[in-house]
């Protein structure tokens, strides 16, 4: 029988990373808003408290205090389905994210995998409130989403596949202590970049943000949603986002490891570490957004199957090769 | 990291090149982009050569009367393999030698055909080959999964799709069955592999064999009876081979049967040799009912692909009279039968591909062979050498294969099916005479359909073909030797 | 009755219900969520057989590309609901009986089957320090290095298969030809030219056309 004690612990740890985990979605929103204000030489939010820094509440409990509208010719248990997979799913991938050397729910032999099979359920979603919400506009966003997910997961995948080559381990912290010596960066900076493209992709954001497309599908799948429904949609696509760059410093950058093993840098706790890891490629996508125009959609299927498949295929087949060799 | 781990590899070397010159064509085809019936040729030759290679490598690295196992007893090489390796592998590449012309007129030959081709031919080598009920089911899946494909390649037409279809909800059923049967053999001896299944069947006590043990053969013969298209499992027969392009239906005709028949063959003998009591009156059935509906579902045909089609299973119902002898006379009774039977089955289609009507047609009922034998008497000639052969008219070929065929069964002592075979093949007789005087005591129409095999177009490599069939069919009586030696060493690894 | 236990059965008894449901329920799209909860609960099955490889590659491959498609074209087709049931009636019958004779046989099988004594011990992976992936990966490319590479063949057919039924070329379409573009000089479209003061500016259209500019969206014949 499973311990009493044992199990409180376990709620214990999961409100410990799935609190900060919200709160950290809820800035996010917040540094979105600065960073692409100072990039378009704008000020930004600064009303609602110092700095603005009470905004993101602000915007929560206008959401929170809204009606729930079920549009009549909607799916309605589907319809409210769809948001909360959406969100489950976006907090069920961190049992396994490893924070710290033994800072782990879950620490599962195939931990890698586990996270390639939370995102791929991530479509789910998205199809779902597409289809139930019985609208033009959610399922031809819904249909993109779908269709750029799926074809962005091949590329992920395989880039998953030359990591744990090299690491030789599925397991997330397994595959962090291979790194000691050198980051997997360095080795595979083309991988990187796919994988860091692909990440755009597959959490839709821009330049890839076709499924909500404002100006053509107002806004996609989620365009019947409003209230708590879009809140979680919402918060969804934001933990994505910071899954996605927990994932990227674990794959690449070392995860909790320090830059250097020598004394001033292995005084800094590897939380720290891997908090400014995940700071630096959260930047990143906003940083995009700022910059990029959209792509368009046959662009961005041809980037997706004519460029990044072969070309990390090659790749797999060129690091099996340079592994056996050695 | 263990050592490594190497199999022998020249076992399955045949098997390499064709994959890798398929994979040739491929690359090759899609990045040419090219609709030019010339560069679709080449790939035609292309293809060709690469069965011949893949023959010569066969036939070089074959160790003769030895069991060459690989691949950790999933694979084997012994004479009967070797033989039918060689059918098969020359039948595909004739297939090909004679389907290039046609297939280019009706504007389907495209690099994606060649590919598929190689392809097919690889599952066959593997099924024939296989050791294992995995590497079986791998081999088998590789050729129908490309049968499929070939059979739709003239997608715009109802009657093609029409075919696929149905040729592909059956064949995955009959798959279905396959691995029902299989699954169920693996839970019985806790193997896969054909060896292990013998000796576990035999250490069995006679007449004690448990329930799972006969279901599981039951299903997998029901599966390969649907391969080879014996009765009650011919349904689709008829339709595949009309629906589809005449190149595609000779190659249905030709290879994959000879695969699924010598696979029969093997399972049968090896492993389920044990059970030949409880088996033989199944195959006896299938026989019996095979050769009776052959014979009489063809006399109202008048298409000729639907012809052939009821034509191939009555010779099938023919073969299954020497398993069912399950002797040693048997045996080499349906190698010779097998050999025969695709000569002759790529030359009829020879015959049929070279002649068209004047459209972009080719031959298609009976009535449009009517009188052609003025207009070009040489094709009639090879086709009626064929048609008289088919019916087992002596002194040609299919009347020895016939004659082997009743002599096992009679000395196996199954006198009422050799009597029933003899007198189905009178009936069968029949229709293949009637496309014979069709030929040439009819009068041609006056205005001829655009079918009407008017026109003869018969590149050198065809003309090849068709003689080389041709006179096999009419000279085997007088040198009979090199097919009869080469099956009775075939034979000799199940008596051995 | 322990937790394994508790568990085991409310995951197969999820199963088995969502598979009923799967082929029952009327609407296809309820249909391809249910074989998705099917999905889910035999990887759970995996995992409580302590084979989490499969268990995720189960997820991966069906749930998340696999089932994805099925649900784009069940949302797509849009079925009909009420012609299918009149069919239904007419094969209903013939369906139970096929169904019934299998499950017959099945049962009859089963009534006669002695498990061998080992059976129970290779229901679990065995637990000698070796990962399953490691085991599984040291199997499929030693022993079953043939199958798997005929297996990798047979999706090569499939492929094929699907392209060449479906790919339609299509004239006149515009395309993009993206190395054309990137291949673009600008000395091939843009041209030095001295104009005097003096001249007229129409002399300007008897210039060459060799400056057509290669790299722009062309038709495809």
């Amino acid at each position: 029988m499973v311990n009493v004690e044992d199990l409180l612990f376990l709620i214990g740890y999961t409100l410990l990373i799935i609190i900060p985990l919200l709160l950290a979605v809820a800035y996010l929103t917040y540094v979105e808003r600065k960073v692409i204000a100072a990039m378009q030489r704008r000020v930004g939010p600064n009303v609602v408290g110092w700095f603005g820094l009470l905004q993101p509440f602000a915007d929560g409990l206008k959401l929170l205090h809204k009606e729930t509208i079920i549009p009549t010719q909607a799916n309605p248990f589907l319809f409210i389905v769809a948001p909360l997979l959406t969100f489950g799913l976006s907090l069920s991938a961190w049992a396994v994210i490893p924070f710290g050397p033994g800072m782990v729910i879950s620490n599962i032999n195939v931990g890698i995998l586990y996270l390639f099979a939370i995102s791929s359920l991530g479509v789910y979603g998205i199809i779902m409130a597409g289809w139930a919400s019985n609208s033009k506009y959610s399922f031809l966003g819904a249909l993109r989403s779908a269709a750029q997910m799926v074809s962005y997961e091949v590329s992920i995948g395989l880039v998953i596949v030359t990591i744990l080559l090299s690491a030789g381990s599925l397991n997330l912290s397994e595959i962090v202590e291979a790194q000691q010596n050198i980051w997997f960066i360095i080795p595979h900076l083309p991988m990187a970049v796919i994988f860091s493209i692909s990440a755009l992709a597959e959490t839709n954001r821009a330049p890839f943000d076709l499924p909500e497309a404002e100006a053509e599908l107002v806004s996609g799948y989620n365009v019947e949603y409003s209230s708590m429904t879009f809140a979680l949609f919402f918060l969804g696509e934001y933990a994505n986002m910071i899954l996605m760059s927990a994932i990227g410093s674990i794959l690449f950058l070392g995860g909790w490891l320090p830059p250097l093993q020598i004394p001033p840098f292995t005084w800094v706790p590897g939380i720290v570490w891997f908090s400014l890891k995940m700071s630096f490629l959260l930047f990143v996508f906003l940083w995009v957004r700022a910059t990029f125009p959209r792509y368009r959609y046959d662009q961005l299927m041809r980037l997706g199957w004519k460029v990044f498949l072969p070309f990390s295929l090659l790749w797999v087949i060129l690091t099996a090769g340079v592994i056996v060799i050695l | 990291m263990g050592g490594a781990y190497l199999p022998d590899l020249t076992l399955v070397l045949p098997e390499g090149i064709l994959v890798v010159t398929a994979f040739l064509i491929l690359m090759t085809g899609v990045f040419r982009k090219s609709t030019n019936p010339q560069v679709q040729q080449r790939f035609g030759h292309v293809a060709l050569s690469g069965l011949i290679v893949a023959l010569g490598a066969l036939i070089f690295y074959h160790h003769p009367a030895e069991r060459w196992i690989s691949f950790e007893g999933q694979l084997l090489q012994d004479d009967f393999v070797y033989l039918g390796k060689i059918l098969i592998l020359s039948g595909s590449a004739a297939v090909v030698g004679i389907s290039l012309a046609s297939m280019l007129k009706e504007h389907l030959l495209s690099f994606e055909y060649c590919a598929l081709i190689l392809l097919a031919t690889v599952g066959m080598l593997l099924m024939v080959g296989a050791n294992d009920f995995l590497s079986l089911f791998m081999g088998l899946e590789i050729q129908s999964l490309s049968l499929y494909v070939l059979v739709a390649l003239k997608r715009d037409q109802t009657i093609a799709s029409e075919a696929a279809l149905k040729y592909f909800v059956l064949g995955a059923l009959a798959t279905c069955f396959y691995l029902y049967g299989a699954s169920l053999m693996y839970g019985f001896s806790g193997s896969t592999n054909f060896e292990a299944i013998a000796t576990i069947i035999r250490m069995e006590s006679a007449g004690n064999f448990p329930l799972s043990l006969f279901m599981s053969l039951i299903f997998i013969m029901a599966s390969f009876s649907f391969k080879i298209s014996a009765v009650p499992f011919h349904m689709w027969t008829p339709d595949v081979y009309q629906g589809s392009p005449t190149p595609i239906t000779a190659f249905i005709a030709a290879t994959p049967k000879i695969a699924a028949m010598l696979v029969f063959l093997r399972l049968m003998l090896e492993p389920f040799m044990t059970l030949y009591d409880e088996w033989q009156s199944l195959v006896a059935f299938l026989s019996l009912f095979s050769m009776v509906l052959g014979a009489f579902a063809a006399l109202r045909q008048t298409d000729l692909k639907r012809l052939l089609a009821y034509s191939a299973i009555g010779q099938m119902g023919y073969m299954l009279l020497g398993v069912v002898a399950g002797t040693d006379e048997g045996i080499q009774a349906v190698l010779i039968y097998l050999t025969l039977y695709l000569v002759m089955i790529i030359g009829t289609f020879a015959c049929l591909l070279c002649l068209r009507g004047k459209g972009s047609y080719g031959v298609q009922n009976i009535e449009d062979l009517a009188g052609i034998s003025t207009l070009h008497p040489k094709v009639s000639f090879a086709l009626a050498i064929f048609m008289f052969s088919l019916a087992g008219i002596p002194p040609l070929g299919g009347f020895f294969a016939k004659l082997y065929i009743f002599k096992a069964a009679l000395s196996a002592g199954f006198f009422g099916l050799a009597i029933a075979g003899a007198l189905a093949s009178v009936v069968a007789a029949y229709y293949y005479l009637k496309i014979v005087k069709v030929m040439y005591f009819d009068d041609a129409p006056k205005v001829p359909s655009a079918s009407y095999g008017q026109i003869v177009v018969l590149p050198l490599k065809m003309a090849l073909i068709l003689n080389a069939c041709a006179l096999v069919t009419l000279l085997f009586f007088v040198f009979p030797n090199p097919i009869l030696e080469i099956v009775q060493r075939a034979a000799f690894t199940f008596s051995g | 009755m322990t937790t394994t236990t508790l568990i085991f059965y409310i995951l197969s008894g999820v199963l088995l219900s969502s598979a009923v449901m799967v082929v029952t329920t009327k609407n296809t799209v309820y249909g391809v969520l249910f074989l998705i909860l099917a999905f889910f609960n035999a990887a759970g099955l995996f995992i409580l057989a302590h084979a989490e490889f499969l268990a995720m590659i189960l997820i991966v491959v069906y749930v998340g590309a696999v089932a994805v498609l099925f649900l784009f074209v069940v949302m797509m087709v849009n079925m009909e609901t009420k012609k299918s049931q009149r069919m239904d009636r007419r094969y209903l019958l013939m369906g139970i009986f096929v169904g019934g004779v299998l499950v017959l046989e099945l049962v009859v099988v089963f009534m006669s089957w002695n498990t061998s004594p080992e059976a129970f011990e290779l229901i679990f992976a065995p637990q000698d320090g070796l990962s399953n992936t490691h085991a599984l990966g040291a199997l499929l490319y030693t022993h079953y290095a043939l199958i798997f590479q005929a297996a990798g063949l047979i999706l090569l057919i499939a492929m094929i298969g699907a392209i060449i039924l479906t790919l339609r070329q299509r004239e006149n379409v515009l395309k993009q030809k993206i190395g054309d573009q990137l291949a673009r000089q600008a000395k091939d479209s843009v041209q030095m030219v001295d104009i005097s003061p003096t001249s007229s500016f129409r002399n300007l259209e008897s210039l060459d056309d060799s400056a057509t500019p290669r790299g722009r969206t062309s038709r495809v014949s």
